[in-house]
């Protein structure tokens, strides 16, 4: 049994949803305005999956975000200012300028920089998981899928090594309905991406991707079990992507009444809705979050643009070590 | 779960005793090939042998027709010989010669023809499972109701490739039967080390296609399970996985000694043995007897033996010729027939 959330957790839990919601959204503007170098890849709509599973984590645990996880750097520590250097390529950004939206992590932090190829991730946050195994570590290495990355060779090898050594990987699949183009009846033969698991020999779940609170208990079960050496888990986070690929992508193949479908299972607002109906935020507590969350940004923000870019004559340094 | 084998769905005696035949010719031809030839310096290249493994092959492949296709492994020497390849072929390419299928370019049963319906063996485990989802697209577009049957091992399963392959196939409704040679070891890789289910039959259904698994050393269990997955194919109904249990007697190579197999093990299964299964099964129904099986025998010696001598009087390649069937030139068979 997972101990309850106190009042304060579900606050945090508010925050850091609002706040993904509201830098994503900030994003898109310096995306409008011609300043971002390179795409935006937004997570509208699916900000409980970052949020939930990486607030249901331990400090010792690593997480291996991709593009749509940004709630997720946010969760472990990184604040807006660091996500508006990154995508504005200054200099004291986590990259230095050198790398492109989401692609920033820092292994000190606990956070594996994304890599582009798709699946990629998960035999490598398998390897962060054998060495916690290896080294008796209480730490559980999780990572985040597409249903487009589920049908990539990496996947396969990453998650078959993970329940053969039984390692405490969490594997969360973010099915938000299309692989850019491509719907899920396209992708893969099967209703459900958890059915993959039986082929693995590894537990799964299907939780409600746009429900916070599933998403983190879920998360924390799966946490505990890979803690106790029950190996790795498969969370299948139901979800649809409420804009294109990305910006540059209009999705006009994406039927309206899909979006219309979805638009009222809205995360945020039903969080909210429940805070609200449970009493567990009064309006003047929603309020002072949300104030405190757009003078961040807006201070960030400021900060971000007003920061140099880096000098062309260090271009060459770090490329070796 | 095993499939049970009733005499109502059994083949019918002609095919029994093909079966019988291409067993053990198989068993003879490859027992030439890693006891003899190998031993005696003259094979160029790796020896690799489905000692054990037989049926598995025999069973599925008999059982195509013209205009199907198979992707074999080395552990699928029937294969060739069934499709077409006569015996002195196959020894050639073993020994190098130039008249053998590659001219004395490849080795051991790197070699193929699509006019035969046979893809040759590519060496990167895994990689040949989506070349035969793009045989069974164009099978699927031509419309004839050809099928694509394609083998690899557990070991191979577990690469990324063979997943791309199923998932594809079964999204596409492709028309292949995907035959996976369980045989207990993947070089020194024991199965309990290769995956974590019990069986992977249940890999089927995680693509959402049908997945099975049988007795690899009961060809008429096999035979069973492919004939009711090429059904499918044929009829448009998409891929199919067959797990074949069986056990690999030889080493990983003829140069792997496998000591790390343990002895009582490789007594098990010898007792499993699925030439031995098939000759009581025809003598228990009286379709052979003793003396037409010693027949049988003493007739496979002599065409192996043949073979072999075909193949040995071949000429090694000039080396001048080194560079010819690099690219294809304005002789190339391919060019001629399209």
């Amino acid at each position: 049994m997972l101990p309850k959330l106190t009042r304060a957790q579900h606050h945090d839990l508010y925050y850091y949803l609002r706040l993904n919601r509201r830098v994503d959204e900030q994003l898109v503007s310096l995306y409008r305005q011609g300043k971002v170098v390179g795409g935006v890849y937004s997570s509208l709509g699916q900000e409980a999956i970052s949020v939930g599973t990486a607030y249901a984590l331990e400090e010792q645990d690593v997480i291996g975000p991709m593009i749509r996880n940004v709630g997720a750097v946010l969760v472990r520590g990184y604040r807006p200012r660091d996500v508006f250097l990154q995508y504005l390529a200054r200099r004291d950004g986590p990259t230095g300028g050198r790398e492109a939206n989401t692609h920033f992590g820092d292994v000190a932090r606990g956070v594996i920089a994304p890599i582009s190829m798709l699946g990629e991730m998960v035999p490598v946050l398998a390897g962060v998981a054998l060495a916690a195994k290896l080294r008796k570590e209480k730490r559980v290495a999780l990572t985040y899928v597409g249903d487009g990355a589920t049908s990539t060779g990496q996947f396969h090898e990453g998650l078959n090594f993970a329940a053969v050594e039984k390692l405490p990987l969490l594997i969360i699949v973010e099915n938000n309905g299309w692989a850019y183009s491509t719907p899920v009846e396209k992708q893969m033969a099967i209703r459900d991406i958890a059915e993959r698991a039986q082929g693995y020999g590894m537990p799964a779940t299907i939780v409600d991707g746009n429900d916070v609170l599933k998403v983190y208990a879920a998360t924390r079960l799966a946490a505990d079990r890979a803690r106790r050496g029950g190996g790795p888990t498969l969370i299948e986070c139901k979800t649809m992507r409420m804009k294109g690929h990305a910006e540059h992508d209009d999705a006009r193949y994406v039927p309206k009444e899909i979006l219309e479908k979805w638009r009222k299972k809205d995360p945020l607002l039903r969080f909210e809705k429940h805070l609200a109906q449970k009493k567990l935020m009064i309006a003047e507590e929603k309020a002072a979050i949300d104030d405190r969350i757009e003078s961040e940004i807006r201070e960030d923000v400021a900060s971000a643009e007003a920061s140099p870019f880096p000098a062309p004559e260090e271009a060459a340094r770090p490329a070796w070590a | 779960m095993a499939t049970r084998t009733s005499k109502a769905r059994s083949p019918d005696p002609t095919t029994l005793e093909r079966m019988l035949y291409y067993l053990k010719l198989t068993r003879e031809a490859e027992w030439r090939i890693d006891h003899a030839l190998y031993r005696q310096g003259k094979i160029v290249g790796g020896v690799y042998v489905g000692r054990g493994q037989e049926a598995i092959t025999v069973g599925a492949t008999i059982q195509l027709n013209p205009g199907d296709v198979v992707v074999p492994t080395h552990r699928d020497f029937s294969a060739f010989v069934i499709r077409g390849f006569s015996l002195r072929e196959i020894y050639a390419n073993w020994l190098g010669r130039a008249d053998g299928p590659t001219h004395g370019r490849d080795g051991s049963l790197h070699f193929g023809d699509m006019r035969r319906g046979v893809v040759a063996i590519i060496s990167h485990l895994g990689s040949w499972c989506p070349v035969a989802c793009g045989v069974g697209l164009a099978l699927r577009r031509r419309g004839q109701g050809n099928v694509v049957v394609v083998f690899f091992g557990e070991g191979t399963s577990s690469e990324g490739d063979v997943h791309e392959a199923m998932n594809l196939a079964a999204v596409m409704k492709l028309p292949v039967v995907f035959m996976c040679n369980n045989n207990a070891y993947a070089y020194s890789t024991p199965a309990e080390k290769q995956y974590a289910v019990k069986s992977l039959a249940a890999r089927g259904p995680a693509y959402g296609m049908p997945g099975v698994s049988v007795d690899g050393n009961d060809v008429l269990a096999v035979y069973a399970a492919a004939r009711q997955a090429i059904a499918r194919a044929r009829a448009g109904q998409g891929p199919s996985f067959i797990e074949c249990k069986t056990f690999r007697m030889a080493g990983h190579s003829a140069h792997d000694a496998a000591e790390y197999v343990p002895e009582d093990l490789r007594r098990q299964w010898e007792k499993k043995d699925p030439i031995v299964r098939l000759e009581k099964l025809l003598l228990a129904r009286r379709i052979l007897t003793r003396e037409q099986i010693r027949a049988l025998e003493a007739s496979i010696q002599r065409e192996v033996d043949d073979a072999i001598a075909q193949a040995e009087a071949s000429p090694l390649p000039e080396g001048a010729s080194a560079l010819e069937g690099v690219c294809c030139g304005p002789d190339c068979w391919w060019k001629r027939e399209n």
